[in-house]
């Protein structure tokens, strides 16, 4: 390199002539190299939030629950606890008293939804177990202990954009000021027990001082719960089993059940979220590199091509081929020098708007987002290594030619070349120039089918996005098809225990003014089993010709002579049963005013129902003997009267004793989709690179042939052959590559598409029966991306068309 | 037929002004075969590509069949002017090379929207003796063939013009005299036929020989020691 600034400007000049080109490889390495950055650095920042929020508010290592209806004395229960063997192991611990609530906040606006009351320890040290991040307004202090005042959970207050302070009603008409909105590690995501992820807009969490909720659910002095944290070298089983045995002690006929952290609902589905993401994301990021890959493979070897005549000449006039290979990897190695500063901001870019994007979907007390150093270099090296590798190869190629071959006029340009002799001889139809965009993509089809699989994966993430979200949503619209029925309006009340049908709480409900009937039922935990396998379920005793509602069938039929269950299509296929097999169901039977023990009775299944979540299950209330729970309820059905609207009814029904809950059916189904808008979010920001993909992809193709084809096209020009038709010929190529890479992209992202149900879904959330279901939008989406953007792009060189310079373009021999 | 009025073309690069074309006036009558001859950067491919309107002169007026050429802002008219008027044989042919030499020539009949193209297309490879390669690739014939083929291609368009730069350049002797008379059958076929060349001795089968020099027209005439046949020149 004996010269290093005169190879620098010549490399500079090949630069500069094709600089839109060069910026568009280098954009489309960005959008690959930064899409994995962005993505990437999320995940890191995801984990490291959540763990800091975990750490600094000391989620729990042990809860200790007890039994619906248990109540110990607090203080008597820390002392018990601080009595055992190994109580230094015990760093912290709190008693606290949970009970159910609802939660009326409307103002203006109706908001009248369930949730529960928590009484905690206030105390000013952070060192509490499950502390409050306050987001708004203030803590709890010492002088609130007793008082009417509470702290309202975050994710609620915002889902429905409540002030930092105010009042708020709270089951049996008690009016609570809350001094300021926060967060507790519990409901980092809001889930109750009965849906299972996102319920912000249906469940407000109250938290009290534990004097106050002791005052107001009427127990004194007494918790119902208790979180502990542990010391790092503390042995968890051994704590477990020492205070097990000081609360039997203590407390008899207590039952207690201990949960550990990977218990906690929240705790579980934001990590196991994490993992399920991190796989998806990483899918969606090797897809644009595998674009970004294919695209630049294609573009840098035709660059060298274009040179390769030169490369000929120098080796005629004896440069070695070492010297002759610089020049073109220079180009390369300009690309990814460019290719990588992009990246880094479209990185930096993509990565805040999905850090931007979590902060208001996934809040958390401590969000944090560092720079990931080592992911952008990851990226950086891809974003290096692909223009290098891409170039690499055609140099080598071009090197090892001939000289003699490279020198001859055209070698490669002129030559007919590739699939088209086979054509030679096949008469097509049409007139002569409507056969040349064929011809032409034929001639050479190593680059024909490098641009058509770089729109290919372009298509295949959209579609796989897209297809994602459409397969959610089909699952949905399937649910609330089944929920709905012909009752859309219909309601469903929870009891806080299991009354006799004949109770005061359940009259009240269905004698109460604004229902017009109401339809006892009882639901149950229960799981199935059958061999190895096991599903858990959702059990729900019903009257099954009840006139509100009952399941739709798929198979079988709702009267049957002895015990029978209906299950979901996927618990049947999970578990390989069909109508009239016969299955074992776990389920509890009542032995004793509050006693309850899991048995295990044979059932045959009667039928499949048509709902998609598989825990929902349906027994005949007839059946309730088996559980011991004959006569008793613990939920109602029912539709509101002729002019009264739900709100009334929870209105009515919030004054009432024994109510736990009182929600619409149409509420399930709106959780299922703030959960779908949260994908959406990420889905469009996604979807928007691809598009810019599959663009730079098409246009630089297209900029590259005409460039590559100037001779001919200028011949055409000479013989009076128009602007448009020449530009319609180019359309017809592009439009016969974009419906090829589309097809292809349509398969390939239904495989995705597949494989991300199949090993992500499957495993996340076994409960959904999905099936890959592609919306018309999505395809109509597909074909516009895909075929419509790519044929139209040639319109972009017209400029570069009408502008031509005809006599030096046909002059010139190359 | 055609009729250059003070037809000047200047460069501009940089600092240095290049004059191709200076000054320069010329009719040739229908059925002329012309030859341009000059040497190397004498101005002869300005001139013709000025004539076949590829290229706009920076001075002066080209008129064909009496119309002044709108030459310098409509682009459209210059692209039918090339489409119905000129046809145009280049020194390196520029075949399409993912054609055949009968889709080669065929082309510029679909373009015109001719019916019977194939057929014609045929008869006119026929007239140039290649009946027998029609359906071969550029590549797959020779330079003679080739340039055969783009003189098929130039004739096909029925064009009264015939614009040809360098024709035999890359051509050897004997190819070269046959593509010669090839080309100026057409021109007593009623072609106003144009060849440039730098070679003195093809210059002298022409009626007529326009001499450039430096972008002036130094002689124009006959060919200097007259006219001889094709079958007496000698390279
Ligand atoms: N695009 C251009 N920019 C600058 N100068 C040009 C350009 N095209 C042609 N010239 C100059 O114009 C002059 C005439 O060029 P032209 O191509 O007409 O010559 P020619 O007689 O055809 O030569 P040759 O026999 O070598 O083909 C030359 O001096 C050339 O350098
Ligand atoms: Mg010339």
């Amino acid at each position: 390199m004996t010269n290093l600034r005169f190879w620098l400007r010549w490399s500079w000049r090949d630069l500069r002539e094709r600089w839109l080109q060069v910026a568009a490889i280098a954009l489309i390495i960005a959008l690959g190299t930064g899409t994995y950055a962005g993505l990437g650095s999320s995940m890191p920042w995801r984990e490291q939030s959540y763990d800091t929020s975990y750490a600094q508010l000391n989620m729990y290592d042990m809860r200790v629950l007890f039994t619906n209806g248990s109540y110990v004395n607090g203080e008597e229960l820390i002392a018990a606890v601080e009595s055992i063997e190994h109580a230094g192991w015990i760093e912290a611990a709190e008693p606290r008293l949970i009970a159910p609530t609802l939660v009326d906040v409307s103002d203006g606006e109706d908001v009248l939804v369930p949730g529960r009351i928590m009484g905690v320890t206030i105390s000013e040290d952070r060192s509490a177990v499950n502390g409050i991040h306050i987001n708004a307004g203030r803590s709890l202090t010492a002088e609130d202990s007793g008082q009417p005042r509470a702290i309202l959970e975050y994710n609620f207050a915002a889902y429905y954009d409540l002030p930092p302070q105010g009042t708020i009603l709270i089951s049996g008409g008690q009016a609570l000021d809350y001094v300021g909105q926060g967060m507790t590690p519990e409901y980092f995501m809001v889930i109750s027990d009965e849906i299972g992820f996102k319920e912000e807009s249906d469940f407000a969490v109250v938290m009290l001082p534990l004097e106050t909720a002791q005052t107001l659910t009427d127990h004194p002095e007494q918790v119902n719960d208790l979180v502990l944290t542990l010391a790092d070298e503390a042995d968890w089983e051994t704590v477990r089993a020492e205070v097990e045995a000081a609360i039997a002690a203590h407390f008899r006929g207590t039952g207690v059940s201990f949960m550990h952290t990977e218990d906690d609902p929240a705790y579980t589905m934001l990590y196991g979220d994490l993992e399920g993401d991190d796989q998806i994301f990483k899918l969606i990021a090797y897809l644009f590199l595998a674009g970004a890959a294919f695209g630049t493979f294609n573009l840098s070897s035709r660059i060298v091509e274009a040179q390769r005549r030169q490369i000929g000449v120098g080796m005629a006039l004896g440069l070695p081929r070492r010297l002759l290979a610089f020049r073109p990897l220079l180009v390369g190695a300009q690309i990814a020098l460019l290719g990588v500063v992009f990246g880094v901001l479209i990185g930096v870019l993509i990565s805040n708007l999905f850090g931007g994007m979590m902060r208001d979907l996934m809040p958390m007390p401590v969000f944090e987002t560092p720079f990931q150093w080592g992911i952008f270099a990851q990226a950086a090296v891809l974003g290096i290594g692909l223009p290098l590798a891409a170039t690499f190869y055609p140099v080598w190629r071009a090197v090892r030619v001939q000289p003699i071959d490279a020198i001859k006029t055209g070698h490669l340009i002129a030559k007919g070349g590739g699939l088209t002799s086979l054509l030679a001889r096949v008469p097509l139809p049409g007139k002569s120039f409507t056969q040349m965009p064929l011809r032409n993509l034929l001639r050479a089809p190593r680059r024909t089918l490098l641009t058509l699989l770089g729109v290919a994966m372009a298509i295949t993430t959209q579609i796989a996005m897209i297809g994602m979200l459409d397969t959610f949503n089909e699952v949905i619209d399937q649910g609330e098809q089944e929920f709905m029925q012909d009752s859309p309006d219909r309601m469903i009340v929870a009891l806080n225990n299991f009354y006799p049908v004949n109770a005061e709480p359940v009259l009240a409900v269905e004698q109460a003014g604004p229902v017009a009937e109401a339809v006892p039922a009882i639901q149950l935990g229960g799981e199935l089993l059958r061999g190895n396998d096991s599903v858990e379920i959702s059990l729900e005793l019903l009257d099954l010709d009840n006139p509100l509602w009952t399941p739709n069938l798929l198979e079988g039929r709702l009267e049957s002579d002895g015990p029978g269950i209906i299950i979901a299509e996927k618990a049947a296929d999970d578990l390989g049963v069909g109508v009239g097999d016969t299955i074992t169901l776990k389920h509890p039977r009542r032995e004793g005013m509050f006693a309850y023990h899991m048995v295990e009775s044979e059932i045959e299944v009667i039928a499949i129902h048509a709902n998609p979540l598989r825990y929902l299950s349906y027994m005949s209330r007839d059946q309730a003997g088996l559980m011991g729970l004959e006569n008793m309820v613990n939920v109602l059905y029912l539709n509101p009267a002729d002019g009264s609207t739900a709100t009334d009814v929870k209105r009515v029904l919030f004054a009432q004793p024994g109510i736990a809950s009182v929600r619409e059916v149409g509420m399930f189904i709106r959780i299922f989709r703030d959960m779908m808008s949260l994908l959406v979010g990420f889905m469009s920001v996604v979807v928007i690179a691809v598009l810019a993909l599959a663009f730079l992809i098409a246009f630089n193709s297209t900029s590259i042939n005409v460039d590559e084809r100037a001779r001919e096209i200028a011949t055409l020009f000479a013989f009076g052959v128009p602007v448009r038709t020449v530009t319609r010929m180019t359309m017809v190529e592009n439009l016969i590559t974009g419906i090829l890479g589309t097809l292809i992209g349509i398969g390939l992202g239904l495989l995705s598409l597949q494989w991300m149900l199949d090993s992500r879904i499957e495993t996340m959330l076994p409960d959904l029966s999905l099936s890959v279901v592609l919306s018309p939008l999505a395809l109509a989406l597909a074909i516009l991306l895909g075929v419509v953007v790519v044929t139209l792009t040639p319109l972009l060189n017209l400029r570069k068309l009408t502008r031509m310079n005809l006599p030096s373009t046909l002059r010139v021999v190359e | 037929m055609i009729h250059l009025e003070n037809i000047s073309k200047r460069y501009q690069v940089g600092d240095v002004s290049v004059s191709a074309l200076d000054n320069v006036s010329l009719t040739v009558e229908k059925g002329e075969f012309v030859v341009v001859l000059g040497p190397s950067g004498s101005g002869k491919t300005t001139m013709l590509n000025v004539i076949g309107a590829l290229d706009v002169p920076t001075e002066g007026q080209v008129y064909i069949n009496g119309d002044r050429l709108p030459l310098v802002s409509k682009q459209t008219d210059r692209f039918k002017f090339r489409r119905e008027t000129v046809s145009f044989i280049f020194q390196s042919f520029n075949l399409f090379p993912s054609l055949t030499a009968l889709e080669n020539v065929q082309l510029v009949l679909d373009m015109a929207d001719a019916p019977d193209a194939r057929e014609k297309a045929i008869e006119v490879l026929n007239d140039v003796g290649l009946g027998e390669r029609i359906n071969h690739f550029p590549h797959e014939l020779s330079g003679g063939e080739q340039q055969r083929v783009a003189i098929a291609r130039a004739l096909a368009t029925g064009n009264p013009v015939l614009l040809a730069d360098e024709p035999t350049g890359e051509l050897d002797f004997r190819t070269g005299v046959q593509i010669l008379d090839l080309l100026r059958r057409q021109a007593e076929a009623g072609k106003t036929v144009l060849v440039v060349t730098h070679n003195r001795e093809i210059s002298r089968v022409a009626d007529r020989v326009v001499e450039l020099s430096s972008g002036h027209i130094i002689s124009d005439g006959a060919p200097r020691g007259g006219k001889v046949s094709i079958a007496e020149l000698s390279w």
